[in-house]
């Protein structure tokens, strides 16, 4: 079943989605956002851990493979609004080192652009939605920008207890900067510190899709249409131009979508399946694949997290469930001898009682029911994410099972290499060093035989020319002028901070170039 | 955010119990309170049932009475998108029914390989050390999905129904706080 043609079809309604839908719904265009989790209402996001696993992805149609495979489930998403609609909101930024890993020393890629050309559109996003920080403590490690619109968030004892042990290794922490309201912000609630985002906020203090650029899109006129499965783009018999999109709606009915453009913001995992699903007799590969790398250079941030429990009551289900305080100070790429790339340190989240299980997996019968107690009021954590580099054999491909519709599902294969492995190490004799040097009655390191994983990066990266990427630095892609890819996917390398400031700068910057130059994008 | 909005979400919500299915209607209940009607299992056997009470009481003291298999009986028989199951969250690939059934095969497989008995039959000192090994892999002839996952998987959801509800939070002295809470208590 055909729809009317629109301007532009944005295929995901998450952090990179929702910015292109509004920036291009505001300049009127008729815009048609896609997504195939259900549309919920905030009063749907109930608070709850267990309630909350309706918002993540249930199974396919991306398989894991790898010696360590990516936590796809639990970073994914199924809810219009994406994993936007239920993250940390931690708003640390990439560094100017982060743009330039090939010039500096001779690993992994550059990007096409540099930290200067990324930074106003982190002010922009700043003003938009909303960020609480201090900017001017950051200015230690990265060069000067416009202040945040709101202060950092309210400290609890569970964050400040980190200071002391923190200072003890040299390591300044400074207030994390996050997308959550410290006071109110345009009509949004301030936050109240109750630690349920991982469940989604329904007050709007968290700047999710939902309450930002997403509602901003809807205001102008774009229509939202959950539970729309898309499956491949469709291509004009050239092979030139990208035509529209198919999808199978809720009652999982073939649709066409015809659009002038094409925005693919679907997460990295699904984007790249999405490309190579669409092969035709012109495109054989998949779409702008002709060089064989859309689905490669998969990048996830490995985790190495240190428990400490304190004897006192340091309240740890109060705050946020993004952390309190970060630091960039092993941010340097080699920062630890016989190891290579960032780290990002973070510490002091509020925690529920699944988190109080997880501590201490090992624990079960009455020793955990004893051990639940304590960490009720004793226990906190510091986070130090590790950078994974661009490794072309961690990649997305197409395999022989089949979806519901029929289509090739994909396995994500990830492993990490020596570096990361030897970097993850560090960060944990790191984070023990520290914790050892606060007051907790014991602390212990979350190491198991898995190495955790979040954040996904990779799989249409951005270069200079179809030689060595997909997309240009907008993320429209060389081989089809009016097909763009946004998020995390254009990434040639991933830095250690949380990556979706740095999603929602660079969709705003495509979605601003697109918009700028929509005559001759559109044809 | 004032108390006052705060709580107009919370009277506005009025879901968070189960629909367990009691005669030919679907009711709302919690799992505790689905245990302690008698609701009968959709998609365990009475033998699985059995098997999955002793594992979750071994796992989380308390899991039995709060319902765990009644919680997970219900889970595996609804479509995967909608299970609130931390099986969903670790990857497991569905239909989640079979996975259940692939663990508590491999219990009870094991357990009657070592013991001659079934899980449920075993000691409360027995069951204790047979989750211990399975949690460290350490079961010989063990088949099915690996112990340690299979550790992993019940334990949380005996966590779950112990720990991770309204009741669960009171039994800690942890203030709830819900935007919208889960209206029933489990
Ligand atoms: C628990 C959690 C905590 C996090 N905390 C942080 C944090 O503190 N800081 C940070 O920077 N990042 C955090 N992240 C990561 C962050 O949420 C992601 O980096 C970001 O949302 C990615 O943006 P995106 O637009 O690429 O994808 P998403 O926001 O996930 O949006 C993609 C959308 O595409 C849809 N989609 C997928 N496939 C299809 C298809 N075939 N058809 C139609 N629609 C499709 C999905 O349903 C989804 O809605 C967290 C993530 C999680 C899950
Ligand atoms: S802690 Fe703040 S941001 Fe998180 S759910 Fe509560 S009000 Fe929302």
């Amino acid at each position: 079943m055909a729809n009317e043609k629109v301007d532009v079809v944005v295929v995901g309604s998450g952090a990179s989605g929702s910015v292109y839908a509004s920036v291009l719904a505001k300049a009127g265009k008729k815009v048609v956002v896609l997504d195939n989790g259900p549309d919920r209402p905030l009063t749907d996001l109930i608070s709850s851990d267990i309630w909350g696993r309706r918002l993540k992805p249930a199974g396919g149609p991306i398989l894991l493979g790898g010696k360590n495979p990516f936590a796809y489930a639990n970073q994914g998403a199924y809810a219009v609004g994406g994993a936007a609609l239920h993250y940390f909101a931690q708003f640390p930024r990439y560094l100017p080192t982060d743009f330039k890993m090939k010039s500096e020393h001779n690993r992994g890629h550059d990007w096409p652009i540099g930290y200067e050309d990324v930074a106003p559109f982190y002010d922009k996003v700043a003003e938009q939605i909303g960020v609480s920080g201090d900017a001017k403590a950051e200015e230690k490690w990265r060069p000067p920008g416009k202040p945040y619109p709101m202060p950092p968030l309210k400290i609890f004892p569970a964050g400040k207890v980190w200071l002391k042990g923190a200072d003890a290794n040299g390591i300044h922490l400074i207030p994390m900067a996050s997308g959550m309201n410290s006071t109110t912000f345009k009509g949004r609630a301030a936050c109240i510190y109750d630690g349920w985002c991982a469940d989604g906020c329904p007050i709007g203090a968290l700047a999710n899709p939902l309450v930002t650029y997403l509602g901003e899109a809807r205001k102008a006129q774009a229509e939202v249409r959950g539970l729309s499965n898309v499956t491949r783009v469709l291509t004009n018999q050239a092979g030139t131009r990208a035509t529209g999109v198919e999808y199978y709606d809720a009652q999982k009915q073939r649709q066409v979508q015809e659009a002038s453009v094409v925005v693919l913001a679907a997460w990295s995992a699904q984007n790249p399946r999405i490309l190579l699903n669409s092969a035709t007799d012109k495109h054989p590969n998949g779409l702008a694949n002709s060089n064989k790398l859309v689905g490669k250079f998969m990048m996830t941030h490995h985790i190495a997290g240190t428990w400490a429990l304190f004897d006192e009551d340091i309240t740890p289900h109060m705050g946020t469930v993004g952390a309190q305080f970060m630091s960039y100070d092993r941010y340097a790429k080699t920062s630890y001898p016989g190891a290579f790339g960032s780290s990002f340190m973070s510490a002091g989240t509020s925690h529920k009682t699944t988190d109080y299980a997880q501590s201490r997996g090992d624990l079960f019968g009455p020793a955990l029911a004893a051990y639940m107690k304590r960490a009720a009021r004793g226990l906190t954590h510091l986070t130090i994410f590790g950078e994974d580099l661009p490794n072309i054999e961690n990649r997305v491909e197409l395999i022989s099972d089949k979806d519901e519709y029929g289509l090739p599902m994909a396995r994500l294969i990830h492993s990490f290499d020596n570096d990361a492995v030897a970097l993850w190490n560090a960060n944990f004799d790191q984070g023990m060093k520290i914790a050892k040097a606060t007051d907790a009655k014991e602390c212990w390191p979350g190491k198991g035989p898995v190495m955790p994983t979040a954040h996904l990066h990779g799989g249409a990266i951005m270069g200079t020319d179809s030689s060595n990427s997909v997309t240009n630095s907008y993320g429209q892609t060389h081989e089809i002028g009016n097909l763009w890819m946004a998020g995390p996917c254009i990434f040639p390398t991933e830095g250690a901070s949380n990556p979706t400031y740095t999603i929602f700068s660079t969709a705003l910057r495509g979605a601003e170039q697109l918009a700028a130059h929509w005559g001759s994008v559109a044809g | 955010m004032n108390d006052i909005e705060r709580r107009a979400f919370v009277k506005g919500a009025a879901i968070g119990t189960l629909a367990f299915t009691v005669g030919a209607a679907d009711v709302m209940l919690t799992p505790r309170q689905a245990r302690a009607q008698n609701v009968p299992l959709r998609t365990l056997t009475a033998d699985q049932a059995a098997t999955l009470d002793a594992v979750g009481e071994t796992l989380v003291p308390g899991a039995k009475d709060a319902g765990i298999t009644n919680f997970v009986d219900q889970q595996i028989s609804i479509p995967p998108e909608q299970a609130l199951l931390q099986a969903r969250i670790l990857n497991v690939r569905p239909p989640f029914a079979n996975f259940y059934r692939a663990m508590l095969g491999a219990i009870d497989g094991a357990s009657n390989k070592a013991k001659g008995h079934k899980f449920a039959e075993l000691s409360p000192a027995e069951q204790h050390d047979f989750i211990n090994l399975m949690r460290q892999n350490k079961i010989e002839g063990w088949q099915g999905p690996p112990g340690p996952f299979v550790y992993t998987v019940l334990r949380s959801d005996a966590v779950d129904v112990v720990y991770s509800t309204m009741e669960g939070y009171a039994a800690l002295g942890i203030p709830y706080m819900p935007h919208i809470a889960p209206t029933k208590k489990w």
